[in-house]
């Protein structure tokens, strides 16, 4: 199992060389080196310090009941289960739940697909590609904080950028994109696609200039016309190249929650509500430090299914190439 | 295999960790020579806070060679908080002083971050006249077991904002109930077919939906809160006419967008270039407005749901002292507030910012009669404070205040009527606060 593939996706150096650690070269028993063992020193500390040591403590701070803004409760005290009870009995935490959902399938694959769209009409020679490109990337080097300002004032209702945009193209419906229940979480979605396609794109692009020429002279000699060579051979050899972008794209959606502070607040009435915009109120508005633990961990264990999945997917279909 | 699938769980670790559990500590400089305090300050308003602040900080070691302050500025109020909770949290000694949310009193008690000012206020010279000094609808939110926790600072008030022009263009007088402030925006609608070019008023209820909303429920008769800090007031019939009557100025009079409105952040500018005719904002804006408008700007409380009576409610933030900080710095922090609180001060800080002077005498200062001669705006905002209720404020406040929310934006979008829309409010914050009476 050890050296079985050398397929690793996102590492391809990370097959032991030589000397690698633990890793016996050539049978014959190499002596214990200490070299390795320092360089990766330094990344262990740091993935010890800001991953594995929060994550154990608010595992542990998962079962005790600690809310700062409650006297008695304000040291923690062994609660067994029972911010897990809370969390699983609050009627928010379900609504935001499939808040997450719909924010996840409404803004991956969109904004994977843009990207995959974008990446293949900007990759090719022509005058003035490059201002193409830039304005495809450039939202990506915007923070989060001011794209979601700038479309603060694109959403107004009635004069907004966007919906003088929309009723231009023969949109006729509500315009009170931030206000309105059933198109706050939307509004959401659009920020985030607009924002991250670029960011896909780059991956593409660069992944779609490393294609071998070859193929795609011997698909034209074969008569494959434009489509079909994106559909029968970009995209099957960009398979690496998509499972990459959608595990960041996956955990990415998880992680941000800049537009949700300046667009919505979550509201109204949590319609735009997301996991970690929920956690953050739970645990710095409610200061509810126990049940923010506990969510905490639901979403660790949310990320990990996927990411740990999208492996296992991955590596599977390699296996049966 | 079992690599990739390890290192997957790595990043999803390193992914889910980070930014979830930033502990930030603060390194307070041994008590040798200078005390030096730091103070957490958020800005909240459109106005140069750092550069002004900065110009007190000097006139104050001027004054006082013995202390060193050293203001930071770290983002709005939220900031502050939870700048001061990760730090105390994690160990380390909090600023000796803060500026945060006048409403946030319970939940910093409880959480033990802050320390009553009695004993410095008991070494002052004259500490009632100090006290009484201040408006008493600021102060309400300083005071709970009969001590005072804070004092008011950087206020503010809700207060209705109306063109003065264009209500002498159509004949109109400013509205004095909800009746005519109704009728007002009526008329003062304009609509090219289905554009509407002018509403008549706009009312933000999307961001923080209760603070803009309180006037209202003041208005009809009944805050929502009263002066207990378990009780609120949600499902009274008062309550409930209040967020009809909104409901009334988009259905009835077509004079305001229907729903629930998000327009905290464009309707100052609306207002100034006459895309609205009235606005409901905090008096936070009025600088702003006044710089952009080419009319008459009126500024009045909020008219209330009979002929005569008016609604206001404060906000904005007081100076606390944190517990946990050297004794020597919380001194110093006190010497601070003393400086920062005089009438002088308050009425130029007033003048730069556009607060409302926290403090009575501030008025009487030849620096704000002047003022007001040129500016008369300001003296109708604090004109507005004697139509003030409490601000909403109770135990688990973050808590009941998203209770309410919820609600309330529910009733706003015909989701709920506003009686069961408050019903189910009441019952989950009656459940809420039952953890404190």
């Amino acid at each position: 199992m050890q050296r079985s593939k050398n397929s690793s996706n996102l590492q391809p150096v990370a097959e032991a060389g030589p000397g690698g650690p633990g890793v016996s070269v050539g049978g014959t028993k190499s002596k214990f080196q200490i070299l390795p063992y320092l360089l990766v020193l330094p990344t262990l500390f740091f993935v010890a310090l800001f991953t594995i040591w929060p994550t154990i403590s608010s595992f542990v701070g998962s079962f005790f009941l600690q809310k700062l803004n409650i006297a008695k409760y304000r040291e923690p005290s062994f609660a067994g289960l029972a911010n897990y009870a809370s969390l699983f009995q609050d009627s928010t935490f379900y609504h935001v739940l499939g808040n997450t959902a719909f924010y996840v399938i409404g803004s991956v694959p969109v904004s994977i697909a843009l990207g995959f769209l974008f990446a293949l009409l900007i990759n090719r020679r022509m005058r003035g590609i490059g201002l193409a490109r830039l304005a495809l990337f450039h939202p990506t080097v915007l923070p989060m904080v001011s794209v979601a300002t700038i479309w603060l004032f694109m959403f107004t209702p009635d004069y907004g950028l966007f919906n003088s945009a929309l009723s231009f193209l023969g949109y006729r419906g509500p315009e009170n994109w931030t206000g309105n229940p059933d198109l706050a979480l939307i509004a959401i979605i659009i920020v985030a696609v607009w924002k991250n396609a670029g960011y896909y794109m780059i991956f593409y692009l660069a992944g779609m200039q490393s294609l071998p020429r070859e193929v795609y002279e011997a698909a034209r000699l074969d008569g494959s016309g434009p489509i079909n060579t994106t559909v029968r051979i970009t995209l099957p050899l960009l398979r690496r190249t998509t499972l990459f972008v959608t595990t960041i794209a996956f955990i990415g959606a998880f992680q941000t929650v800049d537009h949700v502070f300046v667009l919505t607040v979550g509201g109204p009435s949590n319609a735009s509500n997301i996991l970690l915009f929920y956690l953050w109120q739970i645990r710095f508005e409610n200061l509810n430090v126990g049940k923010a633990s506990a969510l905490t961990i639901v979403l660790i264990i949310v990320l990990l299914v996927f990411t740990v999945s999208n492996f296992l997917i991955s590596e599977r279909r390699s296996g049966n190439e | 295999m079992r690599r990739s699938v390890l290192l997957s769980v790595l990043l999803a670790l390193l992914v889910a960790g980070t930014g979830l559990f930033a502990n930030g500590t603060t390194e307070t400089p041994a008590s040798s020579g200078p005390v030096t305090i730091q103070v957490f300050y958020p800005v909240a308003v459109d106005a140069p806070i750092a550069q002004i602040l900065n110009g007190y900080v000097t006139q104050f070691e001027q004054a006082n060679p013995g202390i060193v302050v050293k203001p930071v500025f770290s983002g709005g109020y939220t900031d502050v908080k939870t700048a001061i909770q990760t730090t105390i949290q994690g160990g380390g000694k909090p600023p000796a002083l803060a500026v945060m949310l006048a409403t946030d009193l319970y939940d910093l008690i409880n959480a033990g971050y802050i320390e009553p000012l009695d004993p410095y206020l008991a070494k002052m010279k004259d500490s009632s006249s100090y006290l009484s000094d201040f408006y008493s609808s600021f102060m309400d939110n300083s005071r709970y077991n009969n001590k005072i926790w804070s004092v008011p600072f950087q206020r503010s008030a809700v207060v209705l904002y109306y063109n003065k022009d264009l209500f002498a263009q159509n004949g109109l007088s400013a509205p004095n109930s909800w009746a005519s402030l109704a009728t007002d925006a009526q008329k003062l609608t304009v609509r090219n077919g289905s554009d509407v070019s002018r509403w008549g008023i706009l009312w933000s209820t999307v961001g923080l939906p209760y603070w803009l909303f309180q006037p209202l429920a003041i208005g009809a008769g009944k805050n929502v809160v009263g002066p207990s800090d378990t009780e609120v007031y949600f499902n009274t019939p008062e309550c409930i006419s209040a967020i009809n009557y909104y409901n009334s100025l988009s259905h009835t009079y077509n004079a305001t967008p229907p729903g629930a409105q998000d327009t905290w952040g464009v309707s100052p500018g609306d207002f100034a270039s006459g895309r609205a005719a009235m606005i409901v904002h905090s008096t936070g804006s009025l600088a702003g407005i006044l710089k952009q408008a080419k009319f008459n700007v009126g500024v009045m409380a909020v008219p209330g749901k009979q002929p005569g009576t008016y609604a206001s409610v404060p906000g904005g933030g007081n100076l606390y002292i944190l517990k946990d900080a050297p004794q020597a710095q919380k001194d110093a922090a006190f010497k601070f507030i003393q400086f920062l609180t005089e009438p002088d001060r308050v009425a130029d800080f007033s003048i730069k910012t556009g607060y409302i002077a926290a403090r009575k005498s501030a008025y009487s200062t030849k620096a704000m009669t002047d003022y007001i001669a040129k500016v008369p705006q300001a003296a109708e905002t604090r004109n507005a404070l004697q139509y003030a209720g409490k601000e909403l404020s109770v135990q688990d406040l973050a808590k009941v205040r998203d209770i309410f929310q919820n609600y309330l934006q529910q009733a706003f979008n015909g989701k709920l009527s506003a009686d069961v829309a408050m019903q189910k409010a009441q019952t989950e914050a009656d459940a809420a606060l039952k953890e404190f009476k």
